[in-house]
């Protein structure tokens, strides 16, 4: 059951509302059509011709909204966005960006959340002179209220910009473009009227996210949203306060499935798996075979893909062929089980995962900004996940420590296990090398023997052996 | 409850960092208006206070740095992936202006 860390507070939207519907829905469509920004933004248009929704075009209906708030209804400049769009031209036309990026900006006693950003040509665009970037962390599995939202937009509608990003690729809410004198207010508005934390930004541990869960996922291995809620409030000095060699990023996938992308991203991924069996309900496999019962959840019906054939679809898929049909009955046999996914997202009704569920932790994931793009690998293969999760803490901690002391500035843990090598990485966390950590174990030697471990070490008498053992 | 030899240990530990926060505050500034640079990353900050003070551990040097920050005589620097510190009178000129 869900305790939180501190009391929540109740929050009364009403009273937290800083402008009324009407006062929002200022323009008509007819004055939308007719409405022309301050500069002249042929190439930006252009991005309103595809088929897809344009940020180009939200960015004009907030710049009209904006021309026709009262004065005292906005503390930065009314033309903040039309600036925005102003400048976006120029960088156009000149290939490249005008914005000058990073700065001393933050709210006292955090070391992130806040980016500076500036203009550099603040005379032609004075609006956006300051342009701050504010990062909210958001509710575990992006969970929210509209009540919320509306009370977040007014706030940022009168102190910022307006505008805002749904979500960075951290999970946060990314509020896009206020001054600096602006900062302090927003965040006393947002940790004391909203109960709502900023997010991480800069070499600190980044906002953790986690998929949905237990909430709404029967397949969720274990309680994704309370295991992210106890890493945040835990580690929040790490969060607020610098002293990484560079960013570090949590998420916390419930299965397999990954729909947080852990593996990819976060440079500690934890998802979901279990190491018993997976639970087979032989009938329902049978109506799946029988057509009784849609594939996948009905996902994919858009056209029409044939009877469905389980030896097609779902044993000849599966990459380690650990499944087959026995007297009409499947069988799996677990123990090569890679936990793909594949079977169980095809034949819900029919299998589960098993019942003796858990995390397996992989590290390194990052995206390409200094090194190449690396996807996480396997450090623990299975670890129980119940609270107070001392256990994995254990782990994380253990990882910091000697990527605090190791790694150099701006490297990533991935870059630096990369660079000592798994083997040493894995003895100076104490961790015995597993099969399950690379991809081929069978070809792959995993273990590298040390001369202390071996009787009589490297060396040997040669004649000795070449008198056994012809050249 | 802790043992006899757990209490003994833990105000060693109390007065060992009690005794080191205002001496690494003082490496740290030291560091901080000599350094060639006027922005910094944690890291050197670390490896500089520990050649003064090798007992110094980063998690000292980290609180030491906060402390730093919130009495206003450091600041953080941030690009928005990385982030620095610097001495505030050192840094000042460094902010972009309108």
């Amino acid at each position: 059951m869900f305790e939180p860390k501190r009391p929540q507070k109740a929050l009364k939207y009403e009273e937290l509302r800083i402008y009324t519907d009407a006062e929002l829905n200022n323009y008509t469509e007819e004055e939308l059509k007719e409405f022309k920004i301050k500069h002249e933004i042929p190439k930006v248009e252009e991005l309103e011709k595809g088929p897809w929704p344009s940020f180009v075009a939200d960015a004009k209906q907030e710049a009209l909204r904006r021309r026709k708030l009262a004065d005292d209804r906005m503390m930065i400049d009314r033309y903040v966005v039309e600036d925005l769009l102003g400048q976006l031209e120029l960088s156009f036309n000149d290939g490249e960006t005008h914005w000058k990026h990073g700065g001393i900006v933050g709210v006292f006693g955090y070391g992130g959340g806040v980016i500076g950003r500036y203009s550099d040509v603040p005379e032609k665009f004075p609006g956006i002179a300051h342009f701050h970037t504010i990062r909210v962390n958001q509710p575990a599995s992006k969970f929210y209220k509209s009540d919320f939202l509306r009370a977040l937009a007014d706030l940022w509608e009168y102190r910022g910009s307006g505008l805002f990003n749904m979500h960075g690729s951290t999970g946060d809410i990314i509020l896009l473009g206020t001054t600096t004198e602006q900062l302090e207010p927003i965040f006393y508005d947002m940790t004391h009227e909203l109960d709502q934390d900023l997010g991480g930004s800069g070499s600190n541990l980044r906002t953790p996210s986690c998929c949905i869960g237990k909430a709404r996922c029967e397949w969720a291995c274990y309680d994704t949203q309370e295991m992210c809620y106890e890493m945040t409030m835990h580690y929040q000095d790490e969060l607020h306060r610098p002293a990484f060699p560079y960013k570090f990023k949590f998420k916390f996938d419930g299965c397999p499935n990954c729909c947080v992308a852990s593996i990819a991203r976060a440079d500690i991924a934890f998802i979901g798996t279990w190491r018993d069996e997976i639970r087979i309900d032989q009938d329902a496999v049978k109506a799946y075979i029988a057509g009784d019962i849609v594939p996948r959840g009905g996902a994919h019906r858009g056209r029409d893909w044939g009877k469905f054939d389980i030896q097609k679809e779902v044993i000849d898929r599966c990459p380690s062929q650990c499944m087959w049909m026995e007297d009409g009955k499947l069988v799996i046999d677990n123990k090569e089980c890679v936990r793909c996914m594949h079977c169980i997202n095809v034949m819900p009704q029919a299998l589960r995962p098993g019942k003796d569920t858990g995390v397996s932790i992989l590290v390194g994931a990052k995206a390409p900004i200094l090194e190449g793009a690396q996807i996480a690998q396997v450090i623990v293969p299975f670890m129980k996940a119940e609270p107070p999760y001392d256990n994995v803490k254990e782990v994380i901690e253990r990882i910091w420590e000697f990527w605090m002391e190791e790694g150099k500035n701006r490297e990533r843990v991935g870059e630096l296990i990369q660079r000592v090598g798994l083997p040493k990485f894995l003895e100076v966390i104490g961790l015995p090398p597993a099969p399950q950590m690379i991809k081929a174990p069978r070809s792959n030697p995993y273990i590298f023997w040390k001369e202390e471990d071996v009787p009589g070490g490297f060396t040997r008498d040669i004649k000795e052996f070449r008198a056994r053992h012809k050249r | 409850m802790k043992t006899p030899a757990q209490v003994t240990s833990y105000i060693y530990e109390l007065e060992r960092v009690g005794l080191s926060v205002e001496e690494i505050k003082k490496a740290i500034i030291e560091f901080a208006s000599n350094s060639k640079k006027t922005r910094f990353y944690f890291k050197d900050m670390e490896k500089a206070v520990q050649e003064k003070i090798p007992t110094a551990k980063a998690r000292e040097i980290k609180k030491a740095a906060s402390e730093l920050v919130n009495e206003g005589t450091l600041i953080y620097f941030s690009t928005g992936s990385t982030t620095m510190y610097g001495l505030k009178e050192r840094c000042a000129s460094d902010e972009p202006q309108q």
